[in-house]
């Protein structure tokens, strides 16, 4: 089936959906390391210019939305990377229904309340 | 069936454990480091605020052990990806190597960053 | 009535055909499947042995999902049935698929007791307690039918993985107190195409119509195999 049999839509569980997310998220979080070191090159121009005004471009209200997106990526790779962890020793099994939607509601809360604060210190 | 791999190879055992202690220590640490830079306020982010912070040994030791789990788990993640598809496990030591040289290359071009700074 | 959509191959294309069965309270996917070979077209191909759940060849993607058609019950899935071959297989005709490469899977992790004082001419009662059986026992209720490897995602994208089902077999014999063979199994799992593999999506455990959770028994087995390891590398 290749690649596809990871992004199939049919047929397919909110496990095995959870997996296909963590890679995704995987991927956008790795992506986002190599920038993220990237842009803290501008550290090293000692006067400080550079970094203020890369600063003041990303940290903007235009760009609030990909910082909302991007600590999604992070909650969600984060707290489901935990669930992961715990069955990983062959634990709870058999709890894995109630697990996961454990997982899925401290998913949508954590990032709400960041989102709440984020918007608001971005004065949106 | 033919295996590729023997069983005394010691880096599929200690990449899967590692990957899992990173992860933990990396939801505490991603977690402090994201509410000093976002969720205070953003003065945090001006550049006096981020060298004054830098000055302290603490900031810099977490910092450094926080880049140190984020570019294995980042490197080691993705070799996972790759190593599951016919492809990638066709040339799995070449995988190996250029994600533990690419590893190494993103940890120690933070360390620089932040030695300098 | 009920139709029941098939997805044939006849070695050169793929098409769906539609045939209509009577279908009676109580009547399963594979009775339909006989139905249409008896009545309406000979040529259509399908496993099928014990009708009874028991030797697992009858798992075929029924209404998107892996199910044994001898088990599932056809006006309980209402009057529109799809019947596709399992994924993660090579098709052969129709509903069949081509199980060599799984099985030759399986018999790579010797699913057998290994013993060092094996001796036919003298054999040994081997005793076992009750807590010692049921470390192992659900595993041994594995049928073989292949619905887990045909949603595993790993299984998806590498051909040589091992899969679910072979893994459970290997734990299930190195969970077995009579057993002598672990490292034996632990050379062949902790191969690059082994239990490493393995990123806990648990669709294994979510189809698998003996519930057994292969999913689980692989992590039991990547722990106990990552440990021998490591105690071997350390001289414990």
């Amino acid at each position: 089936m290749g690649i596809s049999g990871w992004f199939k839509l049919g047929g397919r569980s909110v496990f095995s959906w959870a997996f296909t997310f963590q890679r995704l998220t995987g991927i956008v979080l790795l992506i986002y390391l190599l920038a993220h070191l990237t842009y803290l090159t501008s550290l090293l121009d000692k006067t400080g210019a550079t970094y203020e005004s890369m600063i003041s471009l990303t940290v903007s209200r235009q760009f609030l939305i990909f910082d909302l997106l991007l600590v999604l990526c992070g909650v969600f790779h984060g707290i489901n990377g935990l669930r992961i962890i715990i069955h990983e020793f062959g634990f709870a099994h058999e709890y894995r229904k109630p697990i996961i939607a454990v997982a899925a509601i401290l998913i949508v809360a954590v990032w709400l309340y960041a989102s709440y604060v984020m918007c608001s210190l971005t004065g949106g | 069936m033919k295996t590729v791999e023997s069983a005394k190879s010691v880096l599929e055992p200690v990449a899967w454990l590692l990957q899992m202690v990173t992860g933990i220590v990396m939801v505490f640490l991603v977690t402090i480091h994201f509410y000093v830079t976002h969720m205070i306020s953003h003065d945090s982010l001006r550049y006096q605020e981020v060298i004054t912070r830098l000055n302290f040994p603490e900031y810099k030791a977490m910092y450094a052990i926080l880049l140190l789990v984020v570019s294995f788990h980042a490197f080691n993640g993705l070799r996972a990806i790759v190593l599951d598809t016919t492809a990638g496990l066709r040339s799995r030591k070449t995988i190996n190597t250029l994600t533990t040289l690419m590893f190494l290359a993103a940890f120690f071009y933070g360390l620089y960053l932040l030695v300098s700074i | 009535m009920a139709e029941f959509r098939v997805r044939r191959y006849d070695g050169f294309r793929s098409y769906w055909q539609s045939f209509e069965v009577p279908a009676k309270r109580g009547m399963t996917v594979l009775e339909g499947l006989y139905y249409i070979k008896e009545n309406l077209d000979s040529s259509l191909a399908f496993r099928a042995s014990c009708r009874m759940g028991i030797c697992g060849s009858c798992a075929v993607k029924i209404n998107g999902k892996p199910r044994l058609a001898c088990e599932t019950q056809i006006l309980f899935l209402g009057d529109k049935i799809t019947v596709e071959p399992l994924e993660n297989y090579r098709v052969i005709k129709d509903l069949v698929t081509d199980f060599e490469g799984f099985f030759a899977k399986h018999k790579a992790v010797k699913p057998y007791l290994i013993r060092k004082d094996e001796n036919y001419e003298e054999p040994k009662e081997l005793l076992q307690t009750p807590e010692q059986l049921n470390e192992y026992y659900v595993f041994t209720l594995c049928i073989k039918c292949g619905a887990c490897y045909s949603v595993c995602p790993a299984a998806s994208t590498l051909d040589s993985y091992l899969g679910p089902a072979a893994m459970a077999a290997a734990y299930r014999f190195c969970a077995d107190s009579r057993d002598e063979g672990q490292r034996d199994r632990y050379e062949v799992v902790s191969s690059s195409q082994g239990v490493w593999r393995c990123h806990l999506a648990m669709e294994c455990s979510e189809v698998c119509p003996k519930n057994i959770e292969p999913a689980k028994a692989v992590q039991m087995l990547r722990r106990s195999t990552a440990f021998s390891i490591l105690r071997g590398i350390l001289g414990w």
